[in-house]
């Protein structure tokens, strides 16, 4: 019996749901993918990456970065934190509202709330109990507002503040989404580390900024130079036991260069309508220099928890 | 000679044992049916129904759009969707935003709504409208009532806000600020009679 146009039509048929699932379905949910705005600030989201960036994707890509890291963010629920942004100028109706909102508290922490606003008054409650919880203290002219944080094992561990939507990578091509985390997740490394210096001396040697890191030193994108007219700027400052002899200093390739601007490009967390989250106005524009940067919490934006 | 024995032995092959015919249990079909059901119903509770904008941990467009934050522009636009099925609009421009053929003009796509200055939307809303207008090339001639005395700046700023930047609309135009409206309602204090088209498309839309 001739089976041949029963199987041809088998495999037409399973390849066909393939391409309908993997390829079509996409293409029509996000194949027109465009610019958004963040929500509330309304700035054009996302912006594309500088040049010498978009070089680094490339070579983010041939080093094989993506076998390590992901860059993809996951959250697994949404909840909210009831915010105190304005005392008003009845202090006693406030703290009447306050202490039935949170009994388990004493007056004198309910005092304290009040000095060093925004404050967060709970944390991690449902969106309905924080919306009536702020109607409550609105009532005694005092503000509070529920924030919107997005909560999750990634977002737990200082990896980003949401989780990562399609337009994080709108102008990246190839995407370098990742599949596997031997190493921490990327997709806020520019948040997390924005110093250039940090990129570099990590690519050159990880263990001397992480200690036990299982990362391999990727010392050929970098060179060994002779100290000609004095020490560049751009010499890597390594430890002793790693600095080459006296009169020479290593410099980065270009491809190093490009790598780490591509490294503190990223930065997906801007709040957007797909993926609401409350970021707090910074208090002071210097929150990204790189003293705070050496600490491995990720800035998470959230006032400071009561 | 040939020899008997070198002819093969004719042997009489044993009927094969068949499989019987056993019916198919009725509980498997119940079974699957259920499962399939279930499947469905998950799906759609939780799919978002491929929409773009939906990403886990939200299950619905409409969950999206309850998380909004309620500060600023988008707080705007979830106030604006009550006023707006308050009812308000809602009565003469449909819950779609569609209108009604011939008799009340869409919104959706709509070049007088997704003007990028809301001078002149502002105006309609607050004085009303009469006369001959076409929209999306459509010709409308009706009128609309004015909303000065029965909504607030608030109220009509957030509806604004809504009507301009509803993404179900396909409507992508900036948000409309109490502060703009009140402006415009200080500038229009003596007058109390609607606008018409014309006289609007002399005023700039930036006024």
């Amino acid at each position: 019996m001739n089976f041949g146009p029963f199987i041809f039509l088998a495999a037409f048929f399973g390849l066909a749901c393939s391409w309908f699932g993997m390829v079509l379905t996409p293409q029509i949910q996000i194949g027109r993918l465009q610019q958004t705005n963040t929500v509330p600030a309304g700035a054009v989201y996302p912006v594309a990456r500088p040049g010498l960036a978009r070089q680094g994707l490339s070579v983010y890509r041939a080093n094989g970065c993506a076998y390590c890291h992901s860059q993809q963010v996951s959250q697994s629920g949404t909840v909210c934190d009831l915010v105190l942004t304005d005392v008003g100028t009845n202090e006693t109706a406030l703290l009447v509202a306050l202490r039935k909102i949170r009994p388990a508290f004493s007056e004198a922490e309910d005092r304290e709330l009040m000095v060093g606003l925004p404050k967060t008054v709970r944390q991690g409650i449902p969106k309905e109990e924080a919306e009536a919880e702020a109607k409550l203290i609105g009532a005694t002219g005092a503000k509070a507002s529920s924030w919107i944080i997005p909560v999750g094992p990634d977002i737990a561990r200082g990896w980003g503040i949401r989780r990562t939507v399609a337009e994080d990578f709108l102008f990246d091509y190839p995407v370098m989404p990742g599949s596997q985390r031997v190493g921490p997740d990327l997709a806020n490394v520019g948040v997390r580390r924005p110093d250039m210096n940090w990129q570099l001396q990590h690519l050159y040697a990880p263990r001397i900024e992480v200690k036990d890191s299982p990362m391999p030193p990727y010392r050929f994108l970098f060179e060994k130079h002779r100290i000609e007219h004095g020490p560049s700027s751009v010499a890597l400052a390594l430890p002793p036991a790693l600095a080459p002899e006296p009169g020479y200093e290593i410099l980065p390739k270009p491809e190093a260069v490009a790598l780490a601007t591509y490294l503190t490009s990223l930065r997906a967390n801007e709040p957007l309508f797909v993926s609401p989250v409350s970021v707090a106005e910074p208090k002071t524009p210097a929150t990204n220099n790189p003293a705070n940067s050496s600490v491995g919490a990720e800035a998470t934006n959230a006032p400071s928890s009561k | 000679m040939i020899s008997d024995a070198k002819q093969p032995q004719q042997v009489q092959a044993q009927p094969e044992r068949g499989s019987g015919k056993a019916p198919v249990p009725i509980w498997l079909f119940i079974l699957l049916f259920l499962l399939l059901y279930w499947g469905m119903v998950y799906f759609d509770l939780r799919g978002g129904w491929f929409d773009p904008r939906v990403y886990a941990p939200y299950h619905t467009f409409a969950q999206v759009e309850t998380w909004q934050p309620v500060s600023g522009a988008a707080g705007l636009f979830s106030q604006g969707k009550a006023v707006y099925n308050k009812p308000t609009c809602v009565a003469c421009h449909q819950a779609d935003g569609n209108g009604v053929p011939n008799l009340n003009p869409p919104l959706v796509g709509s070049e007088w709504v997704n003007e990028p200055e809301p001078g002149r939307v502002i105006r309609i809303a607050l004085n009303g409208l009469t006369g001959p207008i076409t929209v999306k090339n459509q010709p409308f001639n009706g009128n609309m009532v004015p909303w000065k005395d029965t909504l607030t700046d608030d109220e009509i700023a957030a509806v604004l806000t809504y009507i301009r930047q509803n993404r179900e609309w396909g409507n992508h135009a900036p948000e409309v600020t109490p502060e703009r409206v009140k402006a415009v309602r200080e500038k229009l204090k003596s007058r109390s009679t609607p606008f018409t088209p014309d006289e609007l498309k002399q005023i700039p839309a930036s006024d």
